[in-house]
């Protein structure tokens, strides 16, 4: 089922969860709602289950306005971050209450549920704990029983609220690709939320990024990875550095860096900022003509598995830089710490510091969520 | 065989805690209790019988236990109702009558009693409306029912109240996004959550019931066979210097109530076990 979601806006007193949003979800497809904490993701994904209202705009089911289609009949299977389980019923129960609760002319006979339930279960490989109660389960087992509970009745749309969030690094990576097998094998329009970057890189068809309250991009993880439309998506997904300089005349002057952007061809010396992934940036022995390169001094030499990260100072004005390589390129040449280094960046993008994004001047040397990509 | 009496434990204090607590027990519970089937040995077991099988006594038992269970299972339903609407929504005055519901409790209960008869009774505001209809309050049994109604109602409101408190509303929008109805939702996830409670706060009402004098004695007219309860016939005995009429009388309400009690609480037991994870 397709969902069309059109000037959608919702306030909570001054605070604006949903700015005007615009959004189309194609049926079948496996949809990531990213950006940090008090984006407004969670509320979209409440207002479209039905379990909060819009204050304006609309959202279409297959074309249908689901205003006034109150919860219970949107079909919709919704995920809960703390699983919502019903703890007094057995897991058997548990799957069983969506069909159980139906009015009896659409109630499957007891056998049928049961055949229904023990499916479900298989599906989820846990079909032989049945008989146990939710807290006599681990968090992984209870989120997949959750699941099961919500696949139960058949769900047109499946809406995942952080499915992951509350459990422990190990489990939430099983998880993740199970859910992407899941999805793969019953191609039901899914939606989930996500504050971690590498989970909606990783699982979904589509990742819609979102601060406050807007969209800031909504493309394939390629995408919002490779060609982040704001300073936002760059600094959000990712690590990033940041070189501030000027734009003048196609030109950009990055200290001793100087770039080509035919985008600010009419840009007279306004303040610009250029962000360059640390895995963008090769480091040279020699300085190269042209003024592409910052000459800097190796900090720190940090290896980390099947990567090797460098903490660079710059020269001219001390700031730090980061640069990411593999252990193998590393190994053809290994940099020690006070090492004399030129840093070129081989792919950086140039945002004009024009007040249109006020956080942008704000924003961290290093950021990103801590998890690394 | 070996009997442990007591197991290792990090907590502390598991001697003197104990032993405190059956210190505390024995004087104030125990031994008041035990004076009162020690005076009753005085009666043989013909005149004990004789005594609290008179047709009088047997009628206050009918209306005290009757009536006790009638207003405890009442405040059942309107406790739920009152905690319900007191946790899940806000409105203006919410916490005055928060802080209202604890009132009966303080309120001296022969207050309770005059305020309520001068209430109900025939020429009363609300009794005299009732009277219209042919519906006697004040000085019948039912006078009874409404005076332990209003003594017994914060029991079940406070024990269900922090139970609701911590009832997740994401499990009933996950039982709405499953289909179920608002009726569906009560009975099958949030009753089944506040049962336990629910059955304490009854218990708790009802043990308090059969225990109330001073609020009923001014509303009941304590009418022999009619409207007389148990606790008021104990009072006479003793003011007839019949102390050992007074203990018999005791002795068996002691023991009803303390089968009855004993019976909530394996049911009680029972039902968490049932359910329990």
């Amino acid at each position: 089922m397709s969902i069309a979601i059109r000037a959608l806006s919702k306030r909570f007193g001054h605070f604006t969860a949903l700015d005007s949003i615009d959004l189309d979800i194609n049926a079948g497809e496996l949809v990531a709602l990213l950006g940090p904490s008090g984006c407004g993701k969670t509320t979209l994904l409440r207002i479209i289950a039905g379990l909060e209202n819009a204050d304006a705009g609309a959202i279409q089911f297959n074309g249908e306005e689901t205003a006034h289609r109150p919860v219970r009949d949107r079909k919709v299977g919704f995920v809960f971050q703390h699983y919502a389980l019903f703890q007094h019923m057995t897991v058997f129960e548990n799957v069983a209450f969506g069909l159980q609760v139906r009015p009896r002319a659409r109630r499957p006979s007891a056998p049928q549920i049961r055949a229904k339930v023990e499916e479900l279960l298989s599906l989820i490989q846990l079909d032989w704990l049945a008989d146990r109660y939710p807290s006599q389960l681990s968090g992984g087992q209870r989120q997949r029983i959750a699941l099961a509970r919500a696949l139960a009745v058949e769900p047109q749309v499946l809406l995942l609220d952080e499915p992951f969030g509350a459990l422990d690094t190990k489990v939430r990576k099983e998880l993740r690709r199970w859910l992407r097998r899941l999805h793969d094998e019953l191609h039901m329009t899914s939606v989930f939320v996500t504050h971690d970057q590498e989970e909606a890189l990783e699982v979904a068809d589509r990742i819609v990024v979102m601060n406050h309250g807007r969209i800031e991009q909504i493309g394939s993880p390629q995408e919002v990875y490779d060609t982040p439309a704001t300073p936002f998506v760059y600094q959000f997904l990712g690590h990033i550095n940041l070189f501030h300089g000027r734009a003048h005349s196609g030109w950009v002057r990055l200290g001793e860096l100087r770039v080509q952007a035919p985008e600010y061809q009419h840009a007279e010396s306004a303040p610009a900022t250029a962000y360059v992934r640390p895995h963008d940036i090769d480091l040279l022995r020699e300085p190269e003509d042209g003024d592409t390169t910052i000459a800097a001094t190796i900090n720190r030499v940090h290896i980390l598995g099947s990567l090797v990260r460098l903490e660079l100072r710059q020269q001219a004005d001390g700031e730090i830089a980061e640069v990411e390589m593999t252990r193998d390129r590393y190994a053809a040449d290994p940099l020690q710490v006070g090492d004399a280094v030129f840093a070129k960046p081989r792919q950086l993008r140039v945002f004009l510091n024009d007040g249109q994004n006020p956080e942008r001047s704000e924003l961290p040397l290093w950021s990103g969520d801590g998890d690394g990509i | 065989m070996h009997f442990r009496l007591k197991q290792r434990s990090v907590l502390p204090g598991f001697n003197l805690a104990l032993g405190y607590t059956l210190l505390y027990m024995g004087l104030i519970v125990l031994i008041p209790l035990s004076a009162a089937f020690i005076k009753t040995t005085d009666l043989n077991w013909t005149e004990f019988w004789a005594i609290v099988t008179t047709p009088r006594v047997l009628a206050s038992y009918r209306l005290t236990f009757g009536a006790s269970l009638l207003a405890a299972l009442i405040n059942t339903g309107t406790g739920l109702m009152i905690a319900w609407v007191l946790v899940r929504y806000s409105f203006p005055g919410k916490r005055l009558v928060d802080a209202m519901i604890d009132l009966p409790f303080a309120l001296p209960t022969a207050v309770a009693g005059i305020a309520l008869t001068a209430l109900y009774s025939g020429n009363g505001w609300i009794g005299g409306k009732l009277a219209l209809i042919g519906i006697k309050v004040a000085f019948t049994p039912l006078g009874v029912v409404v005076a332990l109604v209003f003594i017994s109602l914060p029991f079940v409101i406070r024990t269900v109240q922090p139970v609701l408190e911590d009832l997740e509303a994401e499990v009933e929008e996950a039982a709405a996004c499953l289909g179920a109805t608002r009726w569906q939702t009560f009975r099958w996830i949030i009753f089944p959550a506040v049962r336990p409670a629910l059955l304490t706060g009854f218990t708790l009402a009802f043990a308090r019931c059969i225990g109330e004098y001073g609020s009923v004695i001014f509303i009941a007219g304590n009418l022999p066979m009619v409207s007389e309860i148990t606790p008021l016939l104990i009072v006479t005995k003793l003011e007839q210097y019949d102390y050992r009429g007074a203990t018999a009388i005791a002795v068996v309400m002691l023991v009803i109530s303390f089968l009855l009690l004993l019976l909530i609480n394996l049911l009680q037991w029972w039902s968490r076990r049932r359910h329990a994870a």
